[in-house]
């Protein structure tokens, strides 16, 4: 049995003055969840609607369950009621809650007697069991969102399709809404396509992830190697590097390559994991969770795959749970250190440091 | 000012003796706007769903139709009637002149336009988005015009209100296709213009209590429908 439930291949389809859907090959694998992630205007949507058959491609081809279905040959009705779709705005009708969580249920003919505790089991999960006598009028707009989730739940499509659920709810709401949600698709085992522009909800809830920029895949991969290996610049930034610097190979032994980085006062050497050439031109790029920092000498023979930088601090921020630090070693390097850590090396601006970076740690891709 | 207590006196008396002029005029005035009501909404309603949410060639052109056809007045439309069913017209041999029958034709050649054209305007109003949400819950064709007509069910049923609005308070075509027959096709604004050249002003007044009595009750019965949350949505389609 094919493992993909939804294959795209050379699709393309102009969606606005500017830029072009260009999908030449995305997948999505059954029981799994694919978020697409990109930034607004990236053409996530109408893919969304493409898959949907809401919009024709002008050129390319979609396969449902390894038939075709952008041939005109199957039916559109027949072919959406195996899906479902939660778009950004709720989009609910003028009536009880109710009635609009059995509106997919109504249209596709599925007998309500049968699924009463598919119905329960969604309105509870998302906590809207109180609302289904309310109108839809005088919901709030997260409310709203977990009734147009709970109406696409509970058809029990063989793929559900959701294009950033969360974008237009506001802050407050949001976090206790992506909670729930995410508490759902987890243990929901269906096949998922979720898009988002926020990275966050993409590492937290995917299974592959496809990163899409001016209506082109970028990178479709793994969570685990988008995360790790980046192929771009673009994708890095994405997923959360902050440092990214130019180098050239030096020398390769075994499966370290030595990288020579052009740095404000001297050529700085640094230990790369990976297999590329010598000469090659490269960036690397290096996660501040990476980052370790001692306040104390440390010897570089501690280990043959460290990295050992010597720098300043010139900069220490509040994320959050965090602090970011940045040191100046030649070229900006960010750190993410906790408060504790703060304190116990006393960190402060100006202050000498070192950082160690594992070879393994740093990525690189080629320019 | 006596000559109008006089009347409504006179009008309340006619009214709840059960004048058996009265009574019929009314009835049949009920039977012919009602019809024509019942078949304008027929007419209409898909009329101003199907141009309001498909795209045609000549879709403009069909809309300004429509909306003409909002401000036709009744004597053309009593005209146009006439020139068909007169006895040397195109269905002069149905033989409908000077019957209720050719009143409620005319009549919903007024009112048809009113509902479509308000019904368009409804249907147009929905965000097309919604549109892709239906479609996208499944829904064929059918299924979508149903479901968006009832998302437009409260400008719809103004539609309905102004259509009737419309044709129970006009004189000209039902004057002029059913001849104010008495006792055949004589309706309350006939027989009230009727009444005003006879110099019967009581009747005249009684007559038109009833009208506005009628036009009244109908619109407020729609306007508690058109009020109430969450109506209209019957479950099953």
């Amino acid at each position: 049995m094919d493992k993909k439930i939804l294959e795209i291949s050379d699709l393309k389809k102009k969606y606005n003055s500017k830029f072009c859907l260009d999908v030449n090959n995305l997948y999505a694998e059954k029981g799994k969840i694919l978020t697409i992630i990109g930034p607004n205007g990236s053409g996530k949507s109408t893919l969304i609607r493409l898959i949907n058959l809401l919009e024709r491609p002008d050129e390319g081809k979609i396969y449902f369950n390894s038939h075709e279905i952008t041939n005109g040959e199957v039916s559109q009705t027949e072919v959406r009621k195996k899906m479902a779709v939660v778009f950004q705005e709720p989009l609910l009708f003028n009536t009880s809650v109710y009635t609009n969580i059995i509106m997919g249920l109504r249209i596709r003919k599925i007998k309500l007697s049968g699924i009463k505790d598919r119905i329960d089991y969604f309105t509870g999960k998302l906590k809207i069991t109180d609302l289904l006598n309310r109108s839809t009028k005088n919901l709030s707009g997260g409310e709203k969102q977990r009734v147009s989730l709970a109406r696409a739940l509970v058809l029990d499509p063989e793929l559900l399709l959701l294009d950033e659920p969360l974008a237009n709810i506001d802050q407050s709401s949001r976090e206790s809404l992506r909670e729930d949600l995410f508490g759902v698709l987890r243990g929901y085992g269906k096949s998922v396509v979720y898009v988002t522009h926020d990275r966050n909800e993409a590492m937290m809830l995917a299974d592959n992830i496809a990163v899409m920029d001016r209506g082109k895949i970028l990178q479709f991969a793994g969570k685990e190697e988008i995360f790790r290996k980046p192929v771009n610049e673009f994708i890095a930034r994405f997923v959360g590097v902050e440092t990214l610097v130019d180098g050239v190979i030096l020398e390769r032994k075994g499966n370290v390559c030595k990288v020579g980085v052009t740095a404000r006062k001297s050529n700085i050497e640094v230990s790369v994991v990976s297999q590329e050439r010598r000469g090659t031109r490269v960036t690397l790029a290096i996660r501040p969770e990476d980052v370790i920092l001692y306040s104390t000498e440390i010897s570089s023979k501690e280990s043959s795959a460290m990295n050992l930088f010597k720098g300043k601090i010139t900069e220490i921020r509040d994320i959050g749970i965090f602090k970011r630090i940045e040191i100046d070693c030649g070229f900006p390097l960010s750190s993410f250190v906790t408060q504790n850590s703060v304190n116990r090396l006393k960190l402060a601006l100006g202050k000498e440091i070192t950082a160690a970076v594992k070879a393994s740690s740093i990525h690189m891709f080629k320019r | 000012m006596e000559i109008i207590w006089q009347g409504i006196k006179q009008a309340i008396i006619l009214i709840f003796t059960g004048n058996r002029e009265v009574y019929e005029i009314l009835f049949l005035t009920l039977r012919v706007s009602g019809s024509a009501v019942f078949f304008s909404i027929l007419l209409g309603i898909p009329v101003g769903v199907l141009v309001g949410l498909n795209k045609f060639p000549l879709k403009k052109f069909i809309i300004a139709v429509i909306n003409t056809g909002m401000g036709l007045p009744p004597v053309a439309a009593g005209l146009i009637v006439t020139l068909f069913i007169w006895r040397s017209g195109m269905l002069g041999f149905l033989k409908l002149m000077y019957t209720p029958t050719a009143m409620v034709i005319a009549q919903v050649l007024i009112a048809s336009p009113i509902i479509a054209g308000i019904t368009l305007a409804a249907v147009q109003q929905i965000d097309p988005k919604l549109r892709q949400q239906v479609l996208s819950l499944g829904a064929n064709r059918f299924q979508v015009y149903w479901i968006l007509i009832r998302e437009a069910r409260l400008p719809a049923l103004a539609a309905v209100m102004a259509g009737f609005g419309g044709i129970i308070s006009e004189v000209g075509a039902v004057i002029m296709v059913g001849g104010n027959i008495k006792g055949e096709t004589r309706v309350l604004t006939t027989a009230t213009v009727q009444m005003v050249r006879m110099g019967n002003f009581d009747m005249a007044i009684a007559l038109v209590v009833i009208l506005l009595a009628i036009t009244f009750g109908v619109n407020f019965l729609l306007t508690l429908v058109q009020q109430k949350e969450g109506i209209g949505w019957i479950r099953r389609f």
